[in-house]
């Protein structure tokens, strides 16, 4: 138990399993299901749910005692990628001058839209109140949204796990959701999907698409978590959540 | 553009930069009202996008290491995945109906809003034409 509290241990655990991911899907010459992160995240949780069996206690507590120390130290390093993202979005500040009109009314329409189609997805499975609640603010970063749901009266750690998954989807699956639906034909809309449904993963992911995309996506991660901040109460009182 | 002008600071400069944005980030972020949050990230790339658009900040200043940054934003994210082990109870109990409506959702956010973009930049864009064929011929696409 000594070795795996010492935030190495997270450390550790995290880059082997992300390594695997790496090699797995450069194997696999890209198979959609070995991307790094998902294989990342499905090995690391075999991993524990494995050592809590092993050590008696529960999956939570391996998690908190012995993964948390060292996955803190990484993800602490999200907060200045965020901010690194106005590098792209300054570099195509003519993009974002030129078409600031079209970005405010793509998001904002956007996000009702989607609000009104995730409402009614999540009701045709068949999801409580409160499932439905915590759905909502996914366009924003977990940083925003959790509070959100937390004031709309939603469970804030089905929030967070939205929010992650939105990120693993997007990083699975891009590449092919933007040749089915043929988005790569604008570059504006493109971008600030994927800054909408993958956050800074699907910024990251929109650079590699082109500077356009990669610069809207950042407006969208900003701009999405202040108009979640304004939108997702009403649209909430509107349904009658 | 000019070229001679792309030579970058100093890593341990840039990490300074980042590392002063992000300390003002975080007291901005703490002084918004409770009910309107703004996290930290979002206020320091907010910050340094104005800095660098008032030519405060240099863009060779912060270019390299922020690449790098970004560069390592999937495995920056694998702590993330991982923490849902602390949550498999809800996973449990709703789990497949939650996993089913967030795929939906993400596909619904990337693909409603990239065409809600492009029927909008499609109106203004007809807007703006026919205002400038009323106005003026030749000035088309000068911006």
């Amino acid at each position: 138990m000594k070795y795996i509290t010492n935030p190495l241990f997270g450390v550790f655990l995290s880059l082997i399993v992300f390594l695997i991911g790496q090699w797995l899907f450069k194997k696999s010459k890209g198979f959609f299901l070995f991307q790094p992160l998902f294989v990342a995240m499905v090995l690391g949780i075999a991993v524990l749910i494995v050592l809590a069996k092993y050590f008696n206690v529960t999956t939570a507590t391996i998690y908190t005692k012995a993964y948390k120390p060292g996955g803190d130290i990484i993800f602490w390093f999200i907060t200045p990628a965020t901010i690194a993202f106005a590098v792209p979005l300054y570099k195509r500040n003519d993009v974002v001058k030129k078409n600031w009109l079209v970005i405010l009314l793509g998001l904002v329409f956007g996000t009702l839209i989607s609000m009104a189609l995730i409402t009614l997805v999540a009701k045709a499975v068949g999801l409580d109140a409160v499932g439905i609640k915590s759905m909502l603010s996914q366009s924003a970063t977990t940083a925003v949204a959790m509070p959100l749901t937390n004031a709309i009266g939603g469970n804030a750690s089905v929030t967070a796990m939205a929010c992650i998954l939105n990120a693993v989807v997007i990083y699975a699956l891009g590449k092919q959701l933007v040749k089915w639906f043929n988005l790569n034909s604008d570059p504006l809309g493109t971008g600030l999907g994927l800054g909408a449904a993958g956050h800074t993963i699907g910024s990251a992911f929109a650079l590699e698409l082109g500077s356009v995309q990669g610069a809207t996506a950042a407006v969208a991660v900003v701009a999405t978590a202040l108009v979640d901040n304004l939108l997702v109460p009403v649209f909430a009182h509107l349904v009658g959540l | 553009m000019k070229k001679e002008k792309t030579k970058s600071a100093p890593i341990l400069v840039q990490m300074f930069i980042y590392a002063a944005i992000l300390f003002t980030a975080q007291i901005i972020s703490d002084l918004m009202p409770k009910t309107f949050p703004v996290p930290t990230p979002v206020i320091g790339l907010v910050l340094l996008y104005v800095l660098l658009t008032f030519h405060v900040i240099k863009v060779e200043w912060v270019d390299s290491f922020g690449s790098a940054l970004i560069s390592l934003i999937g495995f920056m994210f694998v702590p993330s995945g991982i923490s849902l082990a602390g949550n498999l109870k809800i996973m449990k109990a709703q789990g497949l109906q939650l996993i089913i409506v967030v795929i939906a959702s993400t596909i619904i956010l990337l693909v409603v809003t990239a065409y809600t973009t492009k029927f909008f930049s499609w109106v203004i864009e007809k807007i703006t034409n026919n205002q400038l064929t009323v106005i003026d011929h030749k000035k088309v696409g000068g911006c």
